[in-house]
């Protein structure tokens, strides 16, 4: 009986390691990516399109840390955060407009920040390669909302290339998607006219797992 | 209509034409910018990792129809009113000056 038991837990074991969807790289266990990265090198960029006018606005003091298991994708966790006070668009009036109390109001809600809950949707494009879909509760102007990103990674061990970036393993991440300025009460005059309620906001981030 | 006047509107469609082609030829923006959003070349590792390229501001002006183009046509349009007043003034007085 015992044996038979034995048995069925190997068998589970081995159902299990093989239904999780990770990196098949050299690297194992769970790591953990920083993003902060001093020389200003991971960047968030958002774009709002008007007839009258097109704007961009950068970041390139993203900060956040996520952890996974690098076999099993599902149990990554974490956040991605960005001052609003580093945001700048090109024209400097703009950005302390932007700042401002009637938009993002940086004083009272300093940060935009996306905490991922879960993974889904995982497709495996290469060993260190994978697309998914990232649900999680994104804050800005002191509301949240759950979204759904889809999300881009790409996992490089240490070697002597990566080293020229960052000591340690490291993440690529690259995500792309839409938020509503209206659903975080972001509801200035201006909003539709010169600045699209529709923002693009594009993530171009690599985390080192030796920072 | 005299001569001079002809001169005045001649003249005053050209500026705004060729203020017109130099608002399209820029990109016919609605507004005026300083400065544009390029592209940073990528490194072989940020292509790697799956980066997009990385933007940085370039200070360059672009010229818009807002303010700069329409400022200038206005102006354009204002002076060669007082021209027009001023060249029809003339006549009328000499006019009245023949009549006397």
């Amino acid at each position: 009986m015992k044996q038979i038991i034995k048995s069925l837990l190997i068998v589970l074991l081995v159902v299990a390691v093989s239904l999780a969807q990770g990196f098949k790289v050299k690297a194992s266990g769970e790591k953990t990516f920083n993003f902060e990265d001093k020389k200003g090198r991971n960047q968030a960029s958002f774009f709002s399109t008007t007839p009258l006018e097109d704007i961009t606005g950068v970041s390139n003091a993203v900060k956040g840390k996520i952890t996974f298991n690098v076999a099993d994708i599902k149990t990554l966790k974490g956040s991605i955060s960005i001052p609003v006070s580093s945001l700048k668009t090109g024209i400097e009036l703009r950005d302390e407009h932007m700042k401002s109390k009637n938009w993002m109001d940086a004083e009272s809600y300093p940060d935009v920040t996306f905490l991922i809950k879960n993974v889904s949707d995982i497709k495996i494009e290469a060993d260190n390669k994978m697309q998914i879909k990232a649900t999680g509760d994104f804050t800005a102007h002191g509301v949240t909302k759950e979204i759904v990103v889809p999300v881009t990674l790409i996992y490089l061990d240490e070697s002597e290339q990566t080293s020229q970036r960052a000591p340690g393993d490291l993440l690529g991440v690259q995500t792309t998607f839409k938020i509503v300025l209206s659903d975080y009460d972001v509801e200035n005059m201006i909003v539709g006219q010169k600045v699209a309620d529709d923002i693009e906001i594009n993530v171009n981030i690599v985390g080192s797992s030796a920072m | 209509m005299n001569s001079k006047q002809k001169y005045v509107i001649v003249l005053a469609v050209i500026l705004i034409a060729v203020a017109a082609i130099l608002w399209l030829t820029s990109g016919g923006e609605i507004l005026s910018k300083d400065g544009i959003w390029v592209e940073k070349p990528m490194t072989e590792l940020d292509k790697v990792l799956g980066q997009q390229p990385q933007l940085e501001f370039k200070e360059q002006f672009t010229l818009g129809l807002l303010p700069h183009t329409a400022v200038f046509v206005g102006l354009v349009v204002f002076i060669s009113a007082i021209f027009f007043y001023v060249f029809k003034s003339k006549k009328q007085r000499r006019l009245n000056e023949a009549n006397n």
